[in-house]
């Protein structure tokens, strides 16, 4: 009988935000309604719409592994590491070069498991050290500021990271060496899969397990859940606690340089901007799945990497509307507004009080 | 004796130099990696003495060796004697060295080139002193040691005499920064003797160098020894003296902004005229994140706004195809502005801080997209944009041009500044203030904290928009390529360097990182690599920006909270955020 009671008083705003809301679902229905019935004369097949699905997962692990890193350090500093998608960059940059003389070596050709290894670790490495001196120069300085004053400097400190690399690597975008190792299909159950697409799965699930693991039975995971409920407190219980954010920074850097090789093996480029798209997106992931959630930022990146891989073609396309993969980041984008005004605490998240 | 009077001890001193040192060295290291020192080697400061390329290397380590000469407040003992500061400072300088020495050493035995293209031979040459072989990283080593030794004995100084000293330093490299800007006008003006007297191949010339550093130097120490008598003897002047001072000084800053055009010249006037631009935005974003603090990443929305509007209304062959008058057009604008303002705050009102931060930046994105897509083309042209946007006619006179665009400019910057100052001294300004500070307390008190949010972001969309509409006019053509995060970014870089809420720093900050870029092509290139060390550095170092705001500054410099404010701050517990959890 819970819609008997008397109506909470109705503001202007609350009326605002319902006419938003149903804007949105009246939107998504008729545009999904309208390419499903194939009114508008685009069609794709049943096959089409698995790759896509499948494609949709695959860029999604790669958000999740990202997103794994704003959640983290969300978690336990309650900052949005602005700079996270140009740790991602730094890694995929690193695996550039690194790629390049291991091709050059004929390692990747003759064993391409240990080359990819060898890629995944030195990217990983350097992710990690450019969180940590992130940490240790910009935001440790600042712990006790007010709220505003580390998002500027994250946002200095991306594009002070963006346009180092810049100056340092020319501003072009370069073909990655993919080896053939990760080129071609395999079938999975009757259906065929890109083989770097079912490479990145594998190995984002794997590192995903990893960290669910040190976070929840380790001792350093322990330390870090201490931290994330109460500075303060895990101080007196003899945790150190700058360390533990270190910690914490250099579990991210690892798990975006991991998300820089794999996302190199779907798009197959560099540049110094790439880092910008993925980390919003993926922060948009994080928010999804309720930020400082792990699981949560997991679902989320899917969660986001499928809409927007289906999105544009499902709901612009039965209007008529040319070219809908111009529009996917507005999907993205739209997601993020509308996660951050209707649900900031995400899918799993609590709610605040 | 406690162990407050105890000297430091100087092999701790000595240690932290050495480190200083090595940071230095790295640092140098970056700024050639990166290719600002090969790429600044072209402007010179003092012609024939100092390029600017190797200056930038010169003055981190002079910066830290300074630094190194001075013990952190916190180690809480006496001074440590001046002989170890000085060894320290030098002792910086050769760390500093040192590692500048390995990286020729690096380049010169491995061709990093594949890697790092700027580690080319010239740069090389540069970092050597142009000597070829050990005997270039001798002079090398012998540079830097001598930048610690200068260090050094500029920290022995007393303050007094110290400060005239870097001032004069400071002036000499901001005069020859201003080259491109004053050869201008000595050349618009026909002093073409003057011009080459003072600067030649984009420095200062000896001479002219010389002047400057003496003229600031005496006008310095005359502040630094007399000043506080002088500051007395204005003080005791009779109020009206004082006052028609003010007016004298305003009317000429006023005759000199009126004639200023024809003293520039068609190239500045365009500099000034986007300088201007940025102004207006600036103090738009200024209210929106200075006064109320909400930090909108997404502030080159309403820009895209004002400029697609203008430029619809008024280009006749535009979708709508109405070629409107420009002052018939800008009303209807200032009204679409106010419009999306609220359009675009009111859904996102109830958000913290960075929530919000993130969403405006998504908005801004969304515009951009929408804009350049395909889908809306009929309407904005996609990536073509609009062209044929008529200039505004004031009378028979068709404002066309930056030299006839600069006066409708520079009258709106001027209402714009008078708005948003007669705004912060207002009722309304002090309901943001109080929001800003407190939320919960402000609502508590009263102020309808929904309302007041909304105005300010219609207010800053309205100076948004009338800068875009001006904008569209300006370049007679709109298309989406520019009007990308970055413009945001460039207005919150320059709220920041000049101090949030303050209505000089919006200026300052507008001439030092929009007009500086234009003119010295040399920063063009990194021009986004210093905004973000100007972010960083500003937070890290001074929060309140250069002429900040003087309520702002008591906020931002926690010494002066309560020691509550303090605790809260340090325990990090007042954000009542969700922790890390497992489900």
């Amino acid at each position: 009988m819970r819609f008997l009671r008397r109506p909470e008083r109705i503001t202007r705003l609350g009326l605002i935000l319902w006419a938003f809301r149903i804007a949105i679902i009246v939107f998504v229905v008729a545009g999904s309604y309208a390419t499903l019935s194939g009114a508008s004369g685009v069609v794709l097949s049943p096959e089409g719409w698995r790759d896509l699905v499948i494609f949709g997962i695959a860029q999604g692990s790669i958000y999740a592994l990202i997103a794994l890193g704003y959640t983290l350090v969300y978690g336990i500093l309650f900052m949005i590491n602005f700079a996270h998608g140009e740790i991602f960059m730094a890694g995929a940059f690193t695996g550039f070069f690194v790629a390049v003389a291991l091709a050059e070596e004929g390692i990747m050709e003759a064993n391409p498991i240990l080359g990819i290894v060898i890629l995944l670790l030195s990217s990983m490495i350097t992710s990690m050290i450019v969180a940590v001196l992130l940490e240790r120069i910009a935001y440790r300085p600042l712990r006790r500021a007010p709220r505003l004053v580390p998002l500027i400097t994250a946002i200095g400190a991306s594009l002070i990271l963006q346009y180092s690399f810049r100056g340092i690597y020319g501003s072009g975008v370069r073909a990655y060496p993919l080896p053939d190792a990760i080129q071609g299909r395999v079938e999975i159950l009757g259906i065929p899969i890109l083989r770097s697409q079912l490479i990145v799965v594998i190995a984002a699930v794997c590192l995903m397990f990893a960290l669910y693991y040190l976070v929840e039975k380790t001792r350093t995971g322990r330390s870090m859940r201490a931290v994330s409920e109460d500075k303060e407190v895990a101080a007196l219980m003899g945790i150190n606690v700058d360390r533990t954010i270190a910690t914490t920074f250099a579990i991210g850097g690892l798990l975006a340089g991991a998300a820089g090789v794999l996302y190199v093996f779907i798009f197959n480029q560099v540049s110094f901007a790439m880092g910008f798209l993925p980390g919003i997106k993926a922060f948009t992931a994080a928010v999804l799945g309720g930020i400082g959630n792990i699981v949560g930022a997991m679902l989320g990146g899917l969660t986001l990497g499928i809409l927007e891989s289906v999105g544009p073609f499902l709901l612009l396309s039965g209007f008529g509307v040319p070219s809908t993969n111009q529009l996917r980041d507005v999907i993205a984008f739209s997601m993020l507004v509308i996660v951050l005004i209707f649900r900031p605490y995400g899918i799993l998240g609590r709610k605040e009080s | 004796m406690s162990d407050r009077l105890k000297p430091v001890d100087p092999r701790r001193i000595l240690k932290r130099a050495a480190g200083l040192g090595a940071i230095a060295g790295l640092a140098g290291v970056y700024l050639s990696v990166v290719g600002i020192v090969e790429r600044f080697e072209t402007r010179n400061v003092v012609t024939g003495v100092a390029p600017l390329g190797l200056l930038t290397v010169a003055i981190a380590i002079l910066v830290a060796a300074y630094v190194a000469a001075r013990p952190p407040r916190n180690w809480g003992m006496t001074e440590p004697a001046r002989g170890h500061k000085f060894m320290a400072s030098l002792l910086t300088g050769a760390a500093a060295g040192l590692v500048l020495v390995l990286f020729l050493l690096a380049v010169g035995a491995l061709d990093l080139r594949d890697i790092f293209p700027n580690t080319t031979p010239g740069l090389v040459r540069i970092l050597s002193l142009g000597i070829e072989g050990p005997a270039g990283w001798a002079a090398l080593m012998a540079l830097c040691l001598s930048l610690g030794a200068v260090a050094g004995a500029l920290h022995q100084l007393r303050p007094r005499d110290r400060q005239p000293l870097i001032a004069a330093m400071a002036a000499v490299l901001l005069m020859s920064l201003m080259e491109p800007f004053l050869n201008n006008v000595f050349l618009q003006l026909r002093q073409n003797a003057l011009a080459s007297f003072i600067y030649q191949r984009s420095g200062l010339t000896i001479p002219a160098a010389v002047i400057v550093f003496l003229v600031v130097l005496a006008v310095s120490a005359f502040q630094t020894y007399r000043g506080a008598a002088t500051r007395r003897r204005v003080a005791a002047l009779p109020e009206n003296t004082r006052r028609s001072a003010t007016y004298v000084a305003l009317f000429l800053v006023g005759l000199l902004l009126l004639v200023l055009p024809h003293l520039m010249g068609v190239f500045l006037s365009e500099v000034v005229g986007t300088v201007g631009l940025y102004i207006l935005m600036g103090l738009g974003l200024n209210i929106v994140v200075g006064y109320a603090g909400l930090l909108d990443l997404g502030y080159v929305a309403f820009f895209a706004v004002g400029a697609y509007a203008t430029a619809l209304l008024t280009s006749p062959v535009s979708s709508l195809g109405l070629g409107m008058d420009f002052w018939m057009a800008l009303p209807i604008v200032i009204i679409v502005a106010a419009i999306t303002g609220i359009i675009i705050g009111a859904p996102v009102l109830r958000l913290r801080g960075d929530y919000l931060a993130i969403v405006t930046l998504g908005f801004g994105e969304i515009v951009r997209i929408l804009l350049l897509s395909d889908a809306l083309r009929p309407i904005f042209g996609g990536a073509q944009g609009i062209l044929a946007i008529p200039p505004p006619v004031v009378g028979d006179l068709r404002l066309a041009g930056p030299i006839n665009l600069y006066y409708p400019i520079l009258a709106f910057v001027v209402l714009g500044a008078f708005v948003a100052w007669t705004l912060a001294n207002s009722r309304i300004g002090r309901a943001w203030n109080a929001m800003r500070e407190d939320e919960e307390v402000a609502a508590a008190t009263g102020i309808n904290t929904t309302n007041y949010k909304l105005l300010a972001f219609a207010i800053g969309a309205v100076f948004g928009c009338v800068a875009g509409a001006f904008f569209a006019v300006k370049i007679g053509i709109v298309f989406p390529q520019r009007l990308d995060l970055l413009v945001s970014i460039t207005v919150l870089s320059l709220i920041i360097l000049g101090g949030m809420g303050s209505i000089r720093g919006v200026i300052l900050g507008a001439f030092v990182l929009v007009g500086l870029p234009e003119l010295l092509r040399e920063f063009a290139e990194y021009r986004l690599l210093i905004y973000g060390g100007v972010l960083v550095a500003m937070m890290l170092l001074r929060p309140e920006g250069l002429l900040p705001n003087r309520s702002r500054q008591r906020e931002l410099h926690d010494d002066d909270d309560s020691a509550e404010v303090q605790y809260q701050r340090r325990v990090g517990t007042e954000t009542g955020a969700p922790a890390i959890s497992a489900p």
